[in-house]
């Protein structure tokens, strides 16, 4: 399997720049998600890679091979599109064997490996369905069948979960992964839904506006979020401003209207700037009389959401931020009330 | 249950009778004992069908509309489906100008069209000694026709499965022949019954067009209409609807008649 | 970029036998006529003036007009109420009716002027039937009777159709909130659904006064010789005699004239279709 690296792309239609100087390097058998909003480029850079797209700019490698000229059918590639894409008028059988007939695969070998691939997926014995008798989970899975059978050097997929309803989807993220993760695969994976990329990548490529925002493991991308933009779009964040008063190894001291804070990031910043830090709601907590806290505010509104309960605390300022607590006091709305901010999990944005 | 006035109902009745009727009627007159075109039908007998059979002209006319028909089928299918391709695949500027263009023949008057021909194969070409003026006009009327009904199919097709192919290994002749062509089969065989349909029936082309000394089964009708009055005409009528009507069951067969959009 | 290869045959089959020919008439209406030949040497403006001042020819071309705006009309108001239940009727006979409305479509015209003349001789099916009570004979046929109630059986899918594909595109559920806002069948009908669907009421007149202005074999076979209409009277010089300059003139004048109705047709209606189309 090789690693696939993204150099320098960038795709215009027209006069609409679709994707902008996007690098990426991708390691064998890993499994990276492309996540954005529609419209954010990341359908368009997959489409680069599997060559269905010609780059304005930029170069497509598989391990040593620049494939950038190279049409589809030279990449061995496997695709899952978003609808699937199964032909109609083949059986599920006959549509996996597409795959290998293209690739020169024939008699017993093949009937062999669909067969196999069948197993795989959980779809034994299907070979003489047609798509149209299948639920959409079963097409969705012959697809993936179609994708792996000829063996590929690299797995796309184009949203391919966003037709299903949700359990169904739930239970396809962790089939999908599994599976990948058995095979060893090189794969990219394009989804808008956070939550299934933080579930099933090793590592997050968050794009907005054709551009890249970020790129790293879920956990870095949540608890260190690079913008304002990834910060919002996965999870909740509070947006804390202020001026820096000190910067000293990591740590920077902000001084908001309603007091002070310190927060981490990457980079050193100059005394007196304006600054954007971000904290997640479960970061904050509703202080008890013992503990001392500059945050001070009153709950605007409360809401009971089952396993969480959710306040929404106005500021001296005006900041209304997000509090999220598993259990405790549920005191009523207009009630005044100290916010204790877990120091570590302030992030400075860029 | 969507309900509907009485009065509406009752006259909608009244028009698909009026719709029908004419068509209708030509068939009992076909199988009337009597001689001229009394109503009701004074027996039962064949001696029209008998009568046509030994036409020479009506026979070698029914002969001559079958075989152009099937042949201008044939060119209109080969013309339109690649144009047809080209439009929904290919082309990115100036569509709605190309699309005009290919169904130009279908919007203009077809009065016209026989005029301009006649004009142009007497005056550029060799005249009206053969039947290739004939052939070439129905093909121009009939090619909008398979155009339509083809883009249709590929509109309807999957979205994305020719990309998948590609993405499988398949080149672009591999996916025209495995994937593209087998789903739009039936939009190209729909189009050409229609092209059958329509040139086994056309009546304006074939009359300025055609060679001198033979004759197209509608024109020969349209003469012996102008003329001579006795059911054998209904008699010729009942053979062409029938056909028609059979290569209209063959298309509902293959495509539905909802292909059928203007 | 063999690509447009593709659509090479089909333009070349369009480009030269129906742009050239059709600027061919251009030219030939231009040309002088000439006893011996299909036409004689040099240009004139003869022809044009010819028809443009003779009442002969422009009474045959008010003529024709009329028929068309009486098929026209005729067609509207006969083929309005079908499009409407066809395109709203739940009913499973619903196939049935649609291949109906199609059939006539798919039979020859020949066929079905011999039906009606059938019908409509003196002593054809309708006459026979009138006789039974002690009515008529009418005359019903080689007149302009005739002639307008075929051109009307004729045409009439030409107007059903997309009528019918109009009213269907109207979303059902615009009627059902006017419904909701207190809104009764016929004023639904009348505010909602028919002026959404006026694009398709334009495509069906156009179409049939189009088709009703060219028609030939209609006026023909259903008018004895005593309907003249252009383009009889073009195909009889076409055929006939040899005056083709003055035939493709005739066609031309005809088919200008026809395209300035639909012109102002199409922008009386622009008005009313704001918004919709």
């Amino acid at each position: 399997m090789a690693r696939l690296r993204i150099e320098r792309l960038s795709k215009a239609f027209g006069g609409v720049v679709a994707v902008q100087a996007v690098d990426l390097d991708v390691a064998e058998g890993e499994f990276v998600s492309l996540l954005g909003p529609s419209g954010c480029g990341k359908t368009t850079t997959l489409r680069c890679v599997a060559g269905l797209e010609e780059p304005t700019v930029g170069r497509i490698l598989f391990g040593e091979r620049d494939v950038t000229r190279l049409p589809p059918e030279q990449r061995l590639i496997g695709m899952v599109f978003q609808s699937y894409a199964l032909f109609p008028h083949m059986t599920v059988g006959d549509n996996i064997d597409f795959a290998l007939q293209m690739r020169g695969v024939r008699g017993d070998e093949a009937g062999r490996r669909i067969a196999g691939v069948l197993d795989t997926v959980q779809l034994k014995g299907m070979e003489a369905r047609y798509p149209r008798e299948l639920s959409g989970g079963q097409q969705q899975r012959v697809a993936l069948a179609r994708a792996l059978v000829a063996e590929p050097e690299l797995l796309l997929l184009d949203e391919p979960l966003a037709n299903l309803d949700a359990k169904l989807r739930e239970e396809m993220r962790f089939f999908i992964r599994s599976l990948q993760r058995r095979l060893q695969i090189t794969t990219l994976y394009v989804t808008h839904d956070q939550s299934e990329a933080m579930i099933m990548s090793d590592r997050i490529v968050v794009m907005f506006g054709g551009r890249i925002h970020q790129t790293g493991r879920p956990e870095d991308i949540y608890h260190r979020p690079a913008t304002a933009e990834v910060a919002n779009f996965i999870g909740q964040a509070n947006m804390l401003k202020g001026t820096v008063v000190e910067w000293r190894e990591g740590v920077a001291t902000v001084a908001a209207a309603w007091g002070r804070f310190r927060c981490g990031t990457s980079r050193p910043v100059p005394e007196g700037s304006l600054v954007t830090a971000m904290v997640r709601p479960e970061a904050l907590r509703l202080a008890n009389g013992a503990d001392r806290s500059e945050m001070t505010g009153r709950i605007v509104a409360r809401h009971f959401l089952g396993n969480v309960l959710d306040y929404r605390v106005g500021l001296a300022d005006g900041t209304v931020v997000c509090v999220q607590a598993m259990a405790g006091s549920f005191p009523p709305e207009g009630a005044t009330v100290s916010l204790k901010i877990d120091q570590d999990k302030v992030w400075l944005l860029r | 249950m969507k309900r509907f006035p009485a009065w509406l109902i009752a006259f909608n009745a009244l028009m698909y009778a009026f719709l029908l009727l004419p068509i209708a009627i030509v068939i009992p007159m076909s199988l009337n004992a009597g001689e001229y075109l009394a109503f009701p039908p004074q027996g039962f007998s064949i001696r029209w069908y008998v009568s046509f059979l030994n036409s020479e002209q009506f026979t070698s006319a029914l002969l001559r509309s079958l075989w152009l028909a099937v042949a201008v089928a044939m060119l209109a299918s080969a013309i339109a489906s690649p144009a047809a391709i080209f439009y929904v695949r290919c082309l990115r500027a100036g569509r709605e100008k190309f699309r005009l263009t290919m169904l130009a023949p279908m919007l203009l008057p077809e009065v016209l069209t026989s005029i301009a021909l006649l004009f142009f194969f007497n005056q550029l070409f060799f005249g009206k000694s053969t039947i290739v003026p004939l052939m070439i006009g129905h093909v121009i009327i009939t090619i909008p026709f398979v155009f339509l009904t083809v883009t249709s199919a590929l509109y309807n097709m999957p979205p994305g499965v020719e990309e998948a192919a590609r993405t499988m290994g398949a080149g672009p002749w591999a996916v025209f022949r495995r994937v593209t062509f087998p789903l739009i089969k039936s939009g190209i065989v729909t189009g050409a019954m229609l092209a059958f349909i329509m040139s086994f029936d056309n009546v304006n082309i074939s009359l300025l067009l055609k060679p001198l000394g033979s004759s197209t089964l509608p024109i020969q009708l349209f003469d012996y209409l102008r003329y001579d009055f006795d059911p054998t005409a209904a008699a010729v009528s009942t053979i062409s609807l029938t056909i028609t009507l059979i290569v209209v069951l063959l298309i509902d067969r293959f495509y539905g008649l909802r292909a059928v959009r203007f | 970029m063999r690509r447009w290869l593709l659509a090479l045959p089909a333009m070349l089959m369009v480009g030269l036998f129906v742009v050239v020919p059709y600027l061919n008439i251009v030219v030939m209406s231009f040309r002088a006529p000439s006893p011996s030949a299909i036409y004689g040497p040099g240009f004139t403006l003869d022809n044009y003036a010819r028809i443009l001042s003779d009442p002969l020819y422009l009474g045959l071309l008010k003529d024709t007009l009329l028929y068309a705006l009486g098929t026209t009309s005729l067609c509207f108001a006969i083929g309005f109420p079908v499009a409407y239940h066809l395109a709203r009727t739940e009913s499973r006979w619903r196939g049935l009716l649609y291949a109906g409305v199609l059939s006539p479509l798919l039979t020859g015209v020949v066929i079905r002027c011999f039906g009606w003349i059938v019908l409509l001789a003196n002593n054809g099916v309708i006459n026979q039937l009138l006789g039974l009570a002690g009515l008529g004979p009418y005359r019903l046929m080689y007149n302009p009777v005739g002639v307008t109630i075929a051109l009307v059986h004729v045409f009439l899918p030409f107007m059903i159709l997309p009528i019918m594909n109009a009213i269907q595109s109207v979303d059902p559920r615009l009627s059902e909130a006017a419904r909701t806002m207190g809104a009764s069948s016929a004023r639904t009908f009348v505010r909602v659904v028919l002026p959404l669907s006026l694009p398709g009421v334009q495509s069906g007149v156009i179409l049939v006064f189009v088709l009703s202005a060219s028609a030939y074999i209609i006026p023909m076979l259903l008018g004895g010789g005593q309907v003249s209409t252009t383009p009889t009277v073009v195909v009889q010089q076409l055929m006939g005699s040899l005056l083709w300059p003055f035939g493709a003139t005739l066609a031309l004048v005809l088919s200008f004239t026809a395209l300035i109705v639909v012109a102002l047709f199409g922008a009386a209606t622009r008005r009313a279709m704001r918004g919709v189309a």
